[in-house]
Formats: C-alpha cells, structure tokens, sequence
C-alpha cells in the first residue's frame, strides 16, 4: 500500500516535471503559429538541432549542457530568422501559395535539417554523460532525478521571463498584436515582417531552450526532432492554437499523462497516450484548454 | 497635406479605382462618401500602404510615399482606423491604446497622452484592464479612436466610425472627431451616413464605382440633386 503511493507520487512529479519542458518547446511553436498562422512542422528539427549545438560544446569543449543552452539558444535564434526571412517569407509573398500550403515548406525545411545534420553525425545514438546526469533527490521515499529538476526550474524560469517580455515591452506587445491582427498591427507602425522574423526566431530559440535541457534525459539522433514535432503540435492543439498559457499547461498536461503511461500501462505505450488525449480533446474539447479558461 | 494623383488599384486582376484624385490640407475635415463597394476602403488602404498601386501617386508633406510600405507611412503620421475597428481584442484596453504609441515620440508623451484620452472617453479609463474584447460596440469604436490618437497622428483616416452604432451614439461619437480636429488634426473620414457628415465636414468627395464623382463643400453637397436622390432618398 504504502509502495504504491510513493510510485504514484514520483510518477506524477516526473511526469509534471518532464512536461515543463515539453511546455517550453510546444510555447515555441505556439508563438510561431500565433503570428503566422501555420503549423511549424520543423520545430522538432529545431530544438534536435539545438540539441546538437549543446552537444558538440559539451563533447568538444566539455561546457556543461546548461551553460551550452545559452549558446544554443542564440545561435537557433538567428537559424530561425534566416528560414523565416529568406525561406518561407518567399512563400508568403506569392499570392497564389495559400498559407495553408506554406506548411509544406516546412516539412521542407524539417527534411533539409535532418538530413544535414544526418550527413555530419550518422545515425548514432549519442548523449551527454554530466558529474549529476544521475544523480537523485529524495522528497520523502520518493526519489527524482536532479537534470529533471534542474531542467523544470529553469524551464519554468524561461516561460515566465517570457510572459513578462510578451506583456510588459513594446515589441513582446506588437508580436501579440501581430498575432491577433495584423493589419491593424501594420496601422500603428509595426513593421510586421520583422516582427514575424523575430517571432520565429524566437520560437526557434524557445526550443533549443526546451532540447538542451532534455539532452541529459533524452539519446540524441538526427531523426529524435519528429518525436517533438508531434509532442509540440500535440500540446498546442490540446492548448488551443496560438495559446501561449494553454501551451504551457498542455505540456503539463502531456508529461503527466505520458508518465502514468509508461508507470502503469507500459513504457512501450507512454506516447500512444499522448495521442490518445490528443484524439480525446479534439473530440470533446475542439478549443482546448483556452476554450475552458474563456469559459 | 495629403494629395493623392490619378490612382488606379486592383485586387489582382480586378480594378477597383480608376484614376482617383483628391487631396486633403492641413486642419481641413474631409469626407470620402459613397455607396457600398464603391471603393472607400480600397482607396483608404492604398494610402496606408496595404494596397499598392498600379498607377498614379500618392504624396504626404511633400514627400512620396507611394511605394513605402505600411509601418512607414505610420511613422509619418497617418493613421488609419479600420473599418470595424480591428482592435487587438486579447489584449486589455490599456494595451491596445499602448500599442498606438510605438513611436519614440509618441512613447515619450505615452503617459500624457493616455490621460488625455482618459478624460475623453472616460469609459476606457473604467474599462482600461478589461480585454478589448469585451468591450461593446461603442466603447470599441471610442478604443479604436483612442488608439489612433495615442500616436499623436498629423493626418488621421477614419472608415466609418459610425458602423454598427445606435444613433444617439454615432451623433456622440461625431461630436467627439469634430472636437478632435478643431483641435488642429487633420481628417479624413470615410462615411455612409451621408447627411450627418456632411454637415460636419469642411469638404467632400463622392467615390461613384471607383471614380470620384463629384466634390465640394459640404452645404454645395447637401444640395446637390443627385447626391439627394442617390444617398439621401429625397
Ligand atoms: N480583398 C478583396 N479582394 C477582392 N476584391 C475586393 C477585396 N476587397 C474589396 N474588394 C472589392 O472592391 C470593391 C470596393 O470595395 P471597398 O471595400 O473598397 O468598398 P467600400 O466603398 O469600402 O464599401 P463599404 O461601404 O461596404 O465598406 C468591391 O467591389 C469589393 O467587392
Ligand atoms: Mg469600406
């Protein structure tokens, strides 16, 4: 009795803990799609790349992962400027390509991404071993890891360094703006290719974010961006598309149920029953959890 | 002020101006009138830099400003309020007035100016943390106002301002645009409801199926046989 208990207990502060990071990623791709309203279906590749940048610093350079993020994190910065503003802001451009189609292009970009980073690495599974990667914290009889903790608390330090800069400056309130209306966001002065160049940016960022303070948790290979491909569309369509609150309680959300998944059904199982809630809110909850909180 | 040269516009293939004319001089209240579809909007748009032209110019202060895109002719001092007030409506009344004053120097008199507005429609400053959203029609038509004037703008564009008002309102409402050019800016407002406008404008312009039709002072307008038939049913 009492051993079951402390399994459920660690199981849901696991699964919280882990989905404060898939949070991060899946805010990412819901700010993307807020502004441009396409599904970015490269933001697996993204945070994968990021991933890799954190890793050639660890391995070649021996920085520690967390140290690495914030060279990850600039570097897919300017990544996601570039294949916003010289990839798919080509598309945008001609009137014939419907936004619904622009999605493609990002399979596109998924594709040259993965393969590219195929061509130096191989297929390899590899990972970064750190003095704590398995270290363990006791809350009672319950035992968590340390890069799980580690990665919630910073994950959710980014997340609201992020609400503050979306709700307090001009240019966190013009992506916003942007988002909800742009040609009226045009009519005050924002310059809204710009601001759409630096939401991408920032998506992608948010995700090498996300990725670096998995890689202690997670094997890296170049195809591991599909598992977070569909892990972010997942929470932002539990969410409610271009939510950024929904995203972050959806990752929440889907880290818990991919916990007990694994803890009590089978850990082969954990992802089906992330699409299964994906399949059970689409049904009963179109809207997602923005829809609740709107009562 | 603002003088807008033979301008020819089209939605891809589909010409919707033919060879506009008109301008507006400083201080003056001028008013674009006509009939649904006849092009107001278009022709609003064009000047604001969403539509481009396909021929003709258009001029601010001197200065070309045809092929300047939308956020620069802003910077200039034209502001347009929408047609339908396109309020950001997930953001508080307080944010969408901010978002009016992105410029430095608008941002420098942000404070000021907000309570200005304040004191206007006092309404916002009840409402100011509520999201735009749920704000009810005439409250968003004084929010959209406001948000233009919180860019302290030398030329501000109005499309029909009245949309959706109840009448007491939209009389309400003119009052509160006849103030805010009497106090030096300068209009141009897109209207259907012909007679109130103009009697409140310093001139007009009938847009007719993309072309101006007729022009001139609103007492000449009031009295025009056509425009009485056309637009005021006499
Ligand atoms: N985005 C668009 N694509 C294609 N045609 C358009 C578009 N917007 C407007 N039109 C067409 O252009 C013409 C002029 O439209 P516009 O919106 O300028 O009229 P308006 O005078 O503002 O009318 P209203 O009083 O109804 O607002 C109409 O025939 C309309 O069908
Ligand atoms: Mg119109």
């Amino acid at each position: 009795m009492e051993d079951a208990w402390i399994k459920f207990g660690q199981t849901v502060i696991c699964g919280i803990l882990l989905g404060g990071m898939y949070s991060l990623i899946a805010i990412g791709m819901t700010l993307i799609m807020g502004v441009m309203k396409i599904v970015n279906l490269a933001h697996g590749a993204l945070v994968m790349v990021g991933m890799y940048v954190v890793y050639i610093c660890a391995t070649n350079y021996g920085i520690d992962p967390y140290i690495g993020m914030f060279i990850a994190m600039p570097v897919l910065f300017f990544l996601g400027c570039l294949i916003q503003k010289y990839m798919i802001n080509r598309l945008v451009e001609v009137d014939s390509i419907l936004p619904e189609n622009q999605v493609l292009l990002t399979v596109g970009i998924m594709l040259v991404l993965t393969e590219g980073i195929r061509l130096f690495f191989k297929s390899d599974y590899r990972s970064v071993v750190t003095s704590y990667s398995s270290d363990t914290l006791y809350i009672g009889a319950m035992s968590i890891s340390v890069p799980l903790v580690i990665g919630f608390i910073i994950a959710m330090a980014f997340t609201f360094l992020l609400h503050m800069f979306l709700t307090k400056s001009d240019l966190g309130k013009s992506i916003r703006a942007t988002a909800q209306d742009r040609d009226a966001a045009i009519f005050m002065g924002v310059n809204s290719s710009k601001i759409t160049m630096i939401t991408f940016g920032l998506g992608a960022a948010l995700a090498a974010a996300g990725g670096s303070l998995l890689l202690p948790l997670f094997y890296l290979f170049p195809d591991v961006g599909h598992l977070f491909t569909a892990k972010s569309f997942i929470i932002t369509i539990l969410g409610g598309l271009g939510s950024t609150w929904g995203a972050a309680i959806g990752g929440l959300v889907i880290g818990l149920s991919e916990s007990l998944g694994a803890t009590y059904i089978s850990m082969g199982y954990k992802d089906v029953v992330g699409l299964v809630m994906f399949i059970l809110v689409l049904l009963f909850l179109p809207g997602g959890i923005r829809s609740l909180v709107k009562r | 002020m603002l003088r807008v040269t033979n301008i020819d516009v089209a939605y891809k293939d589909v010409q919707v101006l033919w060879d506009v004319t008109f301008e507006v001089n400083q201080g003056e209240f001028v008013a674009l009138l006509g009939a649904n579809g006849a092009g107001k909007t278009t022709t609003l748009n064009a000047i604001s830099g969403l539509l481009k032209v396909k021929k003709g110019s258009i001029e601010f202060l001197g200065k070309d400003i045809t092929q300047l895109p939308g956020y620069k002719i802003a910077e200039l001092g034209i502001i347009h309020v929408p047609e339908g007030r396109r309020l950001f409506p997930e953001m508080t009344v307080r944010e969408n007035l901010e978002m009016g004053s992105l410029f430095p120097e608008a941002k420098a008199k942000r404070k000021d100016t907000m309570k200005k507005i304040f004191e206007q429609f006092p309404i916002l400053e009840e409402k100011q943390y509520k999201e735009a959203g749920t704000l009810s029609g005439g409250q968003q038509q004084m929010l959209a106002l406001g948000r233009g004037l919180m860019a302290l703008p030398k030329l501000l564009i109005l499309d029909e301002p009245s949309l959706g008002l109840a009448p007491v309102l939209v009389t309400q409402i003119f009052e509160q645009i006849k103030e805010i050019n009497n106090e030096g800016v300068t209009v141009l407002q897109v209207e259907q409801n012909v007679v109130q406008t103009l009697k409140m404008c310093h001139r007009a312009y009938v847009l007719e199926n993309g072309k101006i039709y007729t022009q001139g002072t609103g007492e000449k307008l009031l009295n025009d046989e056509h425009i009485k038939q056309a637009y005021l049913g006499i």
